[in-house]
């Protein structure tokens, strides 16, 4: 077993675990994050996504190993204090939201955006999405779900 | 009961986001993989990398003996009762087995291991020995008909050698008419097998425990089968099993089957401890279920002014290895044919074929989806051959509202295709659309615009015992908790049902508590399938909440001392005429203190109409004649729902179908190498779904304002026919830009490539 240490939704914490494993399994397996989802374990879904140093990444392709010393923010991090993050709650009324299972890796890859670009173009959204995997909305309302969050993080 | 037919009302037609939709948000929303419990083991399944043999030997001794694993199961130790996973044909074709001493597909079960953890489970898999023998296998439908076939059941009493069943039904004189058409047409049409694609999948999580209780938690679509089925595999009475439902992470008809659930159900009863089972992409791919390959056979007699005087369709469907829901989803389909055009001359005759590839299963839209892009797409080559526009030839032949079924006469309900196929037109430009389409003859890049239309159906009246139970009971502060047997996949079922309640019972939806699909916890119902979701399950709860407001009103009306049908339900509390009102929770109080009595009550709900909803879409696409490539340029899809419940849930779950029916039309295909027998795109890396970029960047999506008697305040169903008209509105785009007949799916640009340079060299010979 190895010892990692890294700052984990705001609180530095040490993780034991062994460095090959990957960080999704590690979230859901060791942290008892679930909220991080596995829909394919190849990187060509992204319900697993995760913000590492501000970029939105599958965590099934990352060693735990890696994460040494490093940033990491998981769906669990976005509702604090009993409160919804903006984003979640465009997600919401927009009806980006049915079976919810890619919903967290899509509200993870939309945070990283706004952080990075706060009144995202269409185009920009579907390429932030551009990784992420939705079998149930055609993707329509979750874009519109994107640019709501934009609105709201504004106010 | 509300009254139905009035336009305005508080919590009906209005916008209303999914039930849970905050857990989902937030990752707190428990799926079954995130399930934990004490002691709980991992579950990984041996699959069979052989098409067709037989296990001459298998031996576990080196696997039992790892360290960490804790029960091995395979056909040796575990009940060889024959089932069919299905719960839509429980009773019929049982051809499988929990496991079988014959392997059937690449994927198929062999055997099974419980450790503590999947780790180590994967490596004793690795340690398990089998010596195969191995038979001839058949990948293809029409040549596992050949007298000479290996005939791959023994059991199941299936009708003749890998035939299921002779699916065939007629009406008028197809022969006749045919013979008096001015033209006939014929085409052959082909569809991949599709992997339904929901992002979580199959998992189940199993206990058994010192009461001989069986507990499976399942994202199932269809939990009282399941139940009925484990019972029948495990021999205890079903107040030992519960099969109860945590999520679903979308379903689409793949989680119809029992799959997972007695796989880890035997492991549980074996090992003793709690088992969770968590199949991963590739093996929910190769090893679950799929929408059948299909082959079609179609010949349409028309007259020289474009009516069609004869339909003839022969349907070959590759059921893969077991018989599953296949007969069910050609029965489907085939009533499908009887329901969209006036002609009255029509036979359907569908086999479903036993083969050695993945099993084939329901699947959102029950082969209608196949079924309509070969009718559509002969629509449109009739078109062009009688230089007819598409639009005319199907105003001329589709129904109507006064529109039945040629075989029976039973009506369809209020039909309406033309009103969706005029409204798509006009919000696609389809005139300035096919002006562009003829300008770019010659060009390097080609627009096409493709016409589709479908239908669906709403429910399984007349087929099946069409109910749903439901109970609901109020708390004392004057909401309630409604006991529901749906489960909120994803399609807002159960928010629709929370619908009913709010508005019949003046609550708002926050004071609506649901226990959902849980055999254990709620009534009986059918299954979340067929298109029930709305017309039949959200009649239910209609008609539950209509049973509650006569409870409350009865007791109301002492208080108000006025007569209890005089009363109106709103803003939680019920109004007499005269302004005087009591609250929900006083009556509840009033209830329990003067009346002694519970406020609660139980009603099943039987559909008794076989009403159809309909679709029409137009796509206009872009093919790229160098590289093959298509680009959808724009889409609109217009349905008949009847009245919108839920206009966001409505358009949400068209949207949805788009992504699936488009992928299915350009690029999804599990494809099967024929060498190995093994399916070819077992990732999603290989596997194309369709990401949002790939998605129509101009896109119109509505429903007709319309209204259906037999449906609850006017309703009908849209999760399954929202799919059905895709593949022939992109089949047709792509044929029409090409000027070529792109009968066979999907349209991937190595197959466009090919056609152009069929089509070229052809030219040159000549």
């Amino acid at each position: 077993m190895d010892r990692i240490s890294l700052m984990l939704n705001g609180v530095q914490t040490e993780i034991e675990a062994d460095k090959n494993w990957t960080l999704l399994t590690v979230l859901r397996e060791v942290c008892n994050l679930t909220g991080t989802k596995c829909g394919c374990s190849t990187g060509d879904c992204g319900a697993c996504k995760v913000i590492l140093d501000g970029e939105a990444k599958n965590s099934c392709l990352i060693k735990i190993g890696s994460l040494e010393g490093r940033r990491l923010e998981t769906i669990e991090g976005l509702f604090q204090n009993g409160k919804l993050h903006p984003i979640q709650q465009a997600f919401i009324e927009s009806g980006a939201i049915q079976c919810g299972f890619c919903t967290p890796g899509m509200i993870i890859s939309a945070k990283a955006l706004l952080d990075r670009v706060p009144n995202p173009t269409d185009d920009e959204i579907c390429a932030a999405l551009s990784n992420n995997l939705c079998r149930c909305t055609g993707y329509v309302k979750i874009i519109e779900a994107v640019h709501m969050a934009a609105r709201l993080l504004a106010e | 009961m509300p009254d139905q037919t009035q336009q305005q009302f508080q919590y009906i037609g209005a916008n209303i986001p999914i039930a849970q939709a905050a857990l989902k948000a937030t990752g707190q929303m428990m799926y079954t993989a995130d399930m934990k419990l004490p002691h709980m083991l991992h579950a990984k399944v041996l699959f069979s990398t052989r098409p067709h043999a037989r296990i001459l030997s298998i031996d576990t001794s080196r696997a039992e003996a790892l360290p960490g694993v804790h029960a091995v199961i395979s056909h040796k130790n575990t009940p060889n009762r024959y089932f069919n996973s299905c719960g839509e044909v429980l009773d019929e074709y049982m051809t499988e087995q929990l496991f079988s001493p014959v392997v059937r597909y690449v994927g198929d079960k062999v055997a099974a291991v419980a450790a503590d953890t999947e780790k180590i489970a994967e490596a004793a898999l690795r340690l398990i020995d089998v010596t195969y023998e191995d038979l001839p296998a058949n990948y293809d439908p029409e040549r596992a008909l050949d007298a000479s076939a290996t005939v791959i059941h023994d059991h199941g009493h299936l009708e003749n050698g890998n035939l299921i069943l002779t699916v065939a039904q007629s009406s008028g004189d197809v022969d006749a008419a045919m013979q008096q058409a001015d033209r006939v047409f014929t085409g052959v049409y082909e569809c991949p097998a599709i992997h339904h694609g929901a992002m979580e999948t199959h998992a189940s999580l199993a206990i058994f425990d010192a009461e001989g209780m069986l507990t499976v938690y399942t994202p199932s679509q269809d939990t009282f089968a399941v139940r009925r089925n484990l019972s029948r595999i495990f021999e205890l009475p079903m107040s030992k099993v519960r099969v109860s439902v945590p999520a679903i992470g979308g379903a689409f008809g793949g989680k119809i089957d029992m799959i997972t659930e007695p796989i880890a159900a035997a492991l549980a009863m074996q090992s003793g401890r709690p088992v969770r089972l968590v199949y991963n992409r590739t093996e929910d791919i190769c090893s679950t279920r799929n929408r059948h390959a299909m082959r079609l056979y179609l010949k349409t007699g028309v007259m020289n002014d474009g009516t069609i005087v004869a339909e003839d369709m022969r349907a070959f469907v590759n059921a893969g290895a077991y018989a599953s829901g296949t007969t069910s989803v050609v029965w489907a389909m085939c009533g499908r044919l009887f329901k969209v055009h006036r002609c009255e001359n029509v036979r359907f005759v569908g086999y479903p074929v036993i083969t050695n590839t993945t099993i084939g299963g329901p699947m959102r839209g029950f082969g209608s989806p196949q079924l309509f892009f070969a009718q559509q797409r002969q629509m449109n080559t009739i078109a062009q051959a009688l230089d007819i526009d598409m639009l005319e030839l199907q105003r001329k032949n589709l129904t109507n509202e006064q529109g039945a079924d040629p075989r029976n006469q039973v009506p369809h309900g209020n039909a309406r295709p033309v009103d969706c196929l005029n409204r798509a037109a006009e919000l696609i430009d389809y005139e300035s659309a096919r002006k562009e389409q003829q300008e770019s003859t010659n060009q390097r890049y080609r627009i096409g615009v493709g016409v589709g239309v479908g239908a669906h159906g709403n429910g399984m009246y007349g087929v099946k015992a069409d109910i749903t139970g439901l109970m609901l009971k109020m708390n004392c502060d004057g909401t309630c908790v409604l006991f529901t047997p749906s489960n909120e996949m994803g399609n807002s079922s159960v928010t629709l049902q929370k619908q009913m309640v709010a508005e019949t019972l003046g609550m708002p939806l926050s004071d609506i508590d649901c226990v959902e699909a849980d055999t254990r916890l709620t009534p009986y119902q059918l299954g979340d399938y067929s298109s029930r979701g709305t017309f039949v399950s959200g009649h239910g709860a209609l008609k539950i909440a209509t049973t509650m407001q006569g409870y409350l009103a009865e007791v109301a009306g002492r208080m108000l001392d006025v007569p209890a049908d005089s009363l109106r339900f709103s803003n939680r509390a019920a109004h007499a005429q005269d302004e005087r009102s009591v609250s929900l929770e006083e009556i509840v109080q009033f209830s329990r203190d003067h009346d002694q009595k519970e406020l609660m009550c139980a009603e099943s709900f039987a559909s008794q109409a076989a009403v159809m909803s309909y679709g029409a879409h137009i796509a206009k696409v872009r093919v790229d004649t160098e590289t093959g490539e298509v680009s959808m340029l724009a889409y609109a899809a217009i349905h008949d729902v009847g009245k919108m419940i839920n206009p966001l849930s409505v358009t949400g779950q068209i949207e949805g179908a788009l992504q699936m029916g488009l992928g299915n039309a350009l690029s999804e295909e599990m494809g099967i190498d024929e060498r190995t027998g093994a399916v070819k795109n077992r990732t999603l890396k290989r596997y194309r779904m369709l990401y949002a970029g790939d998605m129509p960047k101009e896109l119109y999506v509505e429903a007709l304002d319309s209204f259906e008697p037999a449906g609850p305040f006017g309703a009908k169903s849209i999760g399954e026919c929202s799919v059905v008209p895709t593949l022939s509105a992109v089949g047709n785009a792509v044929s029409n830009a090409l000027g070529l007949e792109m009968n066979s799916l999907p349209l991937t640009k190595e197959k466009v490539l090919a056609a152009i340079q069929k089509t070229k060299e052809e030219k040159q010979t000549i």
